[in-house]
This record gives structure tokens, sequence and C-alpha cells, in this order.
């Protein structure tokens, strides 16, 4: 899956599993989680579960699909099983099958028929709109404080003087600070290492993120976690341009409206006002980042005003690692200059110059290579765009939209300095006989957890457990499987007592 | 040192998936359905068809549906609704009929909001179009406008294909510009060029029930819309509730679309949640049911009729049941020469010839359908 929802996954199966009931509760979190974190194929198991009367045999869904497509079918299963969402038993003929839960299964199909009357969808505002608020205007608000929330961190509200700047509450200060993003020292504001990461991400991994802290100091607070991320889920899906009734709303839900109002996710005109509109922000939360990409990024990260219609990208590359950005925005040129040596600046236009120093110098702070390559691709100019396009037509591969060079290179600027990376994971070790410890690695192998293995060691090491040490059981195999710290370091294994790393030498 | 080429080392993520669109011909004629009464009337039917329509809609948050109803004498829109201004356009004394307002201001806020403005519109052009119907138009009509909605599917598939690539990527934009003056050419590469999974993903289900003997007097333009199908991979799939379709067969067949005949009709949704769900991405790690003994029979060109073995012109491929009148191809006007009153022992075998020599451009069809004349 895009990498913009492992995020918001990681944080859902870290969660028990009698929160997960209380979560399937509401038709409205069932929907979302069906649309934004289950895989096409996930989506089709489901989808064919959920009407059948009797339990599906696991024998059928195997048959169901494609001998090839093995991997897929297994990595679908195992993040139905992760959120909780399909479970197996066992049938009267004794045979193992498959059904959906049932808080979701109900769930799910209250969503698709709309056959409950919780307010599960919203409320519409009946009151007669006296300033109705318009889309632009929803649009030109959520791109204010969300810049304002990226000015605050990269330092540049200060000196973009002909803004008018956001006053950020102190709220959202502590959540950034609360998330390492920032870190506060005395009067001055430093963005971390984790923080370079997040800006350059695009919105709605951007939103994700953020939300995920806010549930998570949620707690800390005194709210009930659970509460606060239905609530979200419930926001994902109201209707952009209309306005919702409050007056259904928990004190919790209220407090956390508040709180994202700050962040330009939901609009309200005063803090006691009778309803809220959702920004684009809110609704396009269960769409794939290129759903949202046109309209919100566009009048969101884009020269703010000036771009408007003509689509979101502004920033050109040419194959000798020149760069132009046709834009004004402090904070789009803070952005660039990270990772850019900018020479020239112009009222709409910067230009520089991406060389191994610049690029150095970004991963120096933290910054990846992935993640400046994602940035200028989110940025791209449609010029560059529509050339490659043109490259690609007639040959069957399509062409990228930067410059190979450019992007291989930046990959390999980082690789100079970037020779070890660390994988969290489970070392499987000890395997009596080879047909024992082969079953279970080609098994960790096929759900797509198998990092390293080494047939002569008989070892192998995976990103999680509980399937393989569920297999290994299943499979009748008595020995116990060490969980314990693999270190590996160019060849040499250290045993820990608990599991953290693995380091790929490369 | 073989991995400072660094191949290894990109996460490269999963492209975005782009979203599709799905296309549902409802065959509403009424004389079927009456048929139908006792295991699925129509009114169940629809109700099944939203279910799945929301199904479809819950996938991804930008897939989109379209929905068109194939009535005996016409095709209509269902959704989205293009005779939306009829219901706030002024009569002739200037006031405005109240129509449509009062959907707008009693909000069921129970359902999530895209299923609902699908289902309201679709119940309420349905019946808009059944109180329209009259006796008359029923009578001696027994057939359904297949060919008619097929079109208008196929219209609305382009139209949104192009406007979804005018908004995600440039050079697609232009290509349909270019589309415009070159023509032919540059439309199928619009269409095949680019990643498969890049562009908008569009498929068409029909739901049928008539006869398609009925239907052979549009078998031209039935079969050039599953070719243009076939050009665009776009898969036709079909859902038989009765009846037997002939050229639907061959249209699932030649889209490689799924063709399933209910057994049950009574469940019907779980037939279209398992097997017609599932967008093209799914499909390909999925085994879905198609015919393998597909009815490629065709019908003739001077009456409509269905026929095993038939007359083929040398020329332009143009079937007929008997000789044409004065040994002149009806379709391009070519004199062929029809030797001792056309013995059928030698024709059938050079029609099967002909067919090959289609078959052989790729389209994996033994059917040869020539633009007929004007």
């Amino acid at each position: 899956m895009a990498s913009a929802t492992s995020r918001p996954l990681e944080y859902l199966e870290g969660l028990p599993g009698t929160t997960f009931y209380k979560l399937y509760q509401q038709p409205s979190t069932a929907l979302a989680i069906f649309r934004r974190m289950l895989p096409d194929l996930a989506k089709c198991f489901v989808m064919a579960v959920l009407y059948l009367k009797d339990p599906l045999p696991t024998a059928d869904l195997e048959i169901w699909v494609n001998s090839e497509s093995k991997k897929e079918r297994d990595n679908a299963l195992s993040i139905l099983g992760r959120l909780h969402i399909l479970s197996t038993t066992l049938t009267g003929e004794n045979v193992r099958a498959y059904m959906i839960t049932n808080p979701f299964a109900a769930s799910l199909r209250q969503a698709l028929t709309g056959a409950e009357d919780s307010h599960s969808f919203g409320v519409f505002s009946q009151a007669p709109e006296h300033t109705l608020t318009s889309i632009a205007n929803l649009d030109e608000y959520a791109r204010r404080q969300w810049e304002g929330v990226m000015g605050y961190m990269v330092g540049t509200s200060a000196l973009s003087g002909q803004r008018d700047t956001v006053n950020l509450s102190k709220g959202v200060k502590q959540l950034l600070q609360a998330g390492h993003l920032v870190e506060i020292r005395g009067n001055r504001v430093d963005i971390t290492k984790d923080g370079f990461g997040f800006v350059l991400q695009d919105v709605n991994t951007q939103v994700w993120h953020i939300l995920i802290l806010y549930v998570e100091s949620a707690e800390a607070i005194g709210m009930d976690s659970v509460e606060v991320l239905s609530f979200l889920f419930l926001l994902s899906s109201l209707e952009l341009g209309s306005s919702y009734e409050k007056s259904h709303m928990t004190p919790n839900q209220l407090r956390t409206l508040t709180d994202l109002a700050d962040f330009g996710i939901v609009y309200q005109e005063h803090a006691d006002a009778t309803r809220f509109y959702p920004t684009r922000l809110a609704t396009t939360l269960t769409s794939d980042s290129s759903a949202l990409s046109n309209p919100v990024t566009g009048s969101l990260t884009g020269p703010a005003g000036s771009s408007g219609g003509s689509g979101s990208g502004f920033i050109i590359i040419e194959t000798n690692y020149r760069l132009y950005a046709y834009t004004s925005s402090p904070l789009q040129i803070s952005l660039i200059s990270l990772f850019t040596n900018l020479k020239y600046r112009f009222p709409n236009l910067v230009t520089g110059k991406i060389t191994r120093q610049s690029v150095r110098r970004a991963i120096e702070m933290g910054i990846t290579a992935d993640q400046i390559i994602s940035y200028l691709l989110s940025h791209a100019h449609p010029q560059l765009r529509k050339h490659s396009a043109a490259q690609s037509s007639g040959k069957g591969v399509p062409a990228s939209v930067l410059p190979p060079t450019v992007t291989d290179q930046i990959r390999l600027w980082q690789l100079e300095r970037d020779r070890l990376r660390a994988t969290a994971g489970f070392l499987f070790k000890d395997f009596t006989s080879l047909a024992e410890y082969q079953a279970p690695c080609q098994y960790a192998a096929e759900i797509g957890v198998l990092v390293w293995k080494s047939d002569r060691k008989r070892m192998f090491f995976v990103t999680r457990h509980e399937q393989v040490a569920a297999f290994l059981r299943s499979q009748k195999f008595e020995k116990q499987e060490t969980r314990s710290l693999g270190v590996m370091d160019t060849g040499k294994h250290v045993t820990k007592s608990r599991p953290m790393a693995f380091y790929t030498a490369t | 040192m073989n991995s400072v080429d660094a191949s290894e080392h990109y996460e490269l993520g999963a492209p975005d998936l782009s979203p599709s669109l799905l296309t549902i011909v409802i065959d509403t004629n009424p004389h079927a359905w009456a048929v139908l009464e006792d295991s699925l009337p129509l009114s169940k039917a629809i109700a099944n068809i939203l279910v799945f329509i929301n199904a479809h809609l819950a996938c991804n948050y930008a897939n989109e549906v379209a929905v068109v109803a194939s009535h005996s004498q016409k095709a209509a829109w269902l959704y989205p609704s293009h005779s939306e201004p009829q219901y706030r356009r002024a009569d002739h004394d200037g006031d405005v009929t109240m129509n449509g307002t009062s959907d707008t201001t009693t909000p069921k806020t129970n359902k999530y909001r895209p299923f609902r403005i699908v289902e309201e519109q679709v119940t309420r052009n349905l019946k808009e179009l059944m109180d329209s119907t009259t006796g008359d138009d029923l009578r001696g009509n027994m057939s359904t406008m297949l060919a008619g909605a097929l079109t208008l599917a196929l219209s609305h598939i382009n139209r949104r294909t192009l406007a979804w690539a005018e908004e995600h990527g440039g050079a697609n934009a232009e290509d349909a510009a270019a589309d415009g003056n070159g023509g032919g050419t540059t439309s199928t590469n619009r269409y095949s060029a680019s990643n498969e999974d890049e562009r908008l993903q569009s498929r068409i289900l029909v739901v049928s029930v008539s006869g398609s003997t009925d239907a052979a007097h549009q078998y031209i333009p039935v079969m050039n819309s599953i070719f243009a199908c076939q050009r665009l991979s776009i898969p036709i799939d079909v859902c038989k509730l009765s009846g037997d379709a002939v050229f639907l067969q061959q249209a699932s067949d030649a889209t490689k679309g799924v063709y399933m005949a209910l057994a049950e009709p009574r469940g019907m949704l779980q037939y279209l949640m398992m097997a017609f769900l599932p967008d093209q991405r799914s499909r390909r790690h999925l085994v879905l049911p198609t015919r393998v003994d597909v009815d490629f029979r065709a019908a003739c060109f001077c009456h409509r009729r269905v026929v095993d073995v038939g007359f083929v012109c040398s020329i332009c491929l143009s079937i007929f049941c008997e000789p044409p009148p004065g040994d002149d191809c009806m379709t391009c006007g070519s004199h062929l020469d029809i030797r001792d009153n056309a013995k059928p022992a030698l024709l059938p075998r050079k029609k099967k010839k002909k067919k090959r020599v289609n078959g052989a451009s790729g389209t994996g069809t033994p059917m040869s359908t020539p633009t007929p004349g004007p």
C-alpha cells in the first residue's frame, strides 16, 4: 500500500482488541477503515463474505484466488486479521472457515444500506445560513491554518512580513512538541529530524500524522481515545461545503472540534457557533493521496492565490540538476532551500542547483533521499508531467516525471553516508532440522515479513512474529522459537534479551 | 559492491491507485420483468443493485458510478441525472416547479451522503421513466434498447476518462486535444500507452433480462459498441437474470468480462458482491466466472435474423441469410458472383475462412462487423 497509509495502520494495529470492538460500533468508522486501510484484494474478500449467511470455507477462498497471487492473498488476510476484521471459525463439518467479526460486519452493512438512526454520518445544520461559507473560503482557511503550522515549524512565520500571521494556539504548539517534531529551547523553536521528514511529506500524510499524535495525546489529557478516533472517522465521511450541527455532540467531541479548528481541519465561525464546516483536509482523509492532490495541495502548498486553477506543481528540474521553482511562498522557498543551493530569487521564481553538498547537508539534518524525491515529485510542474507522459507514450514503460539521473544521484549521495539500515523485528533460530526451518521461513516470505534468512545457520529474521508463531504452533512444531534480538553486524549475530533491530549492511 | 547501483534500496511506494468508474446498464424491459415477478421483482433487484453500488463507492474515495436504463423504447440516464435543470425550470407562467426541493430540505443523515444521492436519483429517475411509459409504447415492442444504453455508457466513460486524465497529468489532456483533430490513432494511445493503472479504470455491467433474439435488429450497433469496448479495454460484465443473450455472451467474451447467468435470481446481491465487485486490478488475482461455450452466432444484415450458416460478402464481410437481391452486396454495393444459385455446401466454409482473416487482426473474435453504410 502507499506509504501514506502505513502510519495510521501501524497505530491501529497496536490497539487492543477491545478498542476495536468499541470502534467498530460506528458505521462511519467501519466504512472509513474499510476504505482507507485495506488493500484492494482485502476489500474484495470482505465484500464477498459480508452478505454470506455461513462462513466461507478457507479452501473455497484459496480456490477463488489465482495461484500466482498467493502472496497478495496472504498479505490481505494478514491485514484483515491484524485489524480484527476477519476471523476463522469451524463450521458444522469441522471445516476451517472465514467470517467477518461481528461489530464490523453489522456496522458495514448498516453503512451500506443505511438502516439505522444513530447520527453516525453527522447531522446537517437546519438553521438558515446567514453567512454561507463557500468552498473557496474553506480551502483558503484550511490552507492558511495549515501553512501557519508548517511555517511555525520551519520558522518562517517571522520573516513573512506580507502575510497575515496565523495565531497558533498553545495546544497546537504543545502537540508539535509532544510529537518531537519541534523542540523549544528558550524562546527559539528548533525543528527536529522527525520534523524535517514531516514537512516534506504530502499533506494527507501530514494530517494523519498530526491526528495520530492528537489521539495519542488525548489519553494524557483524560479523553477517551476511542471516542476521539471515531470522531475523526466521522469527520472524514462528512461533505465539503455543508455545515453540521454541534448540538448532538459530547463535550469531548466539542473539545476535539475546537482543537482541530486550530489546524484548519474544521472551520467554525467562533468557538460558540452552533455549527461547523469540515474543510477539505477532513473530507479527504479516507482518500488516496492522489485524489486530493489537485484541489487541495495545489492551493495548500502552491504559491498562495496566484496559481489558482492552474494545477499543483511549480518545480522544474533539469537533467543538469538545476531547479526552478515558481513560487513566492516563504514556506516553500525555505523547504526547497533545505536541499538546494539557491542562486537567484525573483518575484515569482527562485532558481538553484541540487549539489552533492546541499543533499549531504539535508541528509545530515535527518532528511532522507526518498523524502526529497517524493517532495519534488509531488510538486513537479505540469510541464514536467506533460513531458514524461509524452515520452512514455509509445513505449511500454512509463517515463519517470523527474529526470532519472537526478533521482538516482540523490539516492547515491545518500548511500555515500548511509550504509546501514535498521529494521526492528524478531529472530527465529535453533531449528533442529532443515525441514523444520524451511516451512516457517517460506511462510514468512509469503506473508511478506521475512527480512533476512540464512539456510546454513537455520535462522531467519522477520518484522512481526505473531503469525509465524501461530503458523509454527499450527504446524505442531514444538520447538520454542527464540524471540530474541538479532543484531547483525556484517555477518556476526549478537543475541540480546529484547528484539529490537536488524542491520542490513550494504 | 554490486549494491552500489542502489536499486535494492529504493522503497518504491506503491503507485497511487486510480479510481474506477462502474457503469451499470439495467435492462428495464417491462415484459421481461413481468416474467420474473415471482422470483425477483424489479424493486427488489433495484434495491440489491443499490447496495452493490454503495459497496463499489465504499471501496475507494474517488470511485464513480453511472447507471443507465435500457428501456423498451429508449435508453435513459438514471444516474448521474443529466436532466436535473428541468426541476428548477420555470413553466410558461414563470412559476418554478417545486418537485425537487423537497428532497433537499429533509436531511436523512443516517446515511453516508454519496450513497444517499445516488439512491435518491436512481429511484426518482426510474419512477419517472416508468410513469412516462404508456401502454402504446409496450404493445408490439418486446425488446430493449441495449445498443442505445451501451452507447450512452461508452460516451460517459469517454468523457470521464478525458476529464480525469486532464485533472491528473497534463499530457493526456493534450492527447485528447490532438484527438479531436487527428482522429483514430491517437485515441488508442490515450487509452493503452500509459500504464494501465494510471488511468481511470472503467467497466460496464449489464444486468440483462430480455432475450436477445428480440434484439437482433440491433445487432450491428451492439457489436460496434462491443468492439469499441474491446479497443478501449473496457470489460463488459454480464449478469444474466433470465432469457438467453447471444450477443452479450460475445460481449463479455470479447472484452474479457465476467459472464454469469444466475441460477437463483433471489441471491442476486451475493452474486454481485462476489463476482462483479472486484475491479480490474483485483481481477488479476482472482479466478472469475466466464463462459466457455460462447454462442458466436451472428445476425444477418438483411433481415436481422440470427443465423448459423449464412452468406458473407467477400469484399466487406457483411453477412446475409440469403443471397442479396440482384447479387449486389447491400452494404458495399459490390457485385457478387453467386453461381448455381448459391449452393450452401461451399459457402459455410467460405464464411469460416473470412472469420479467420478477421480474427488474425488480434481482436480475438471470429466476428466481422464492418460499419454498415448510411
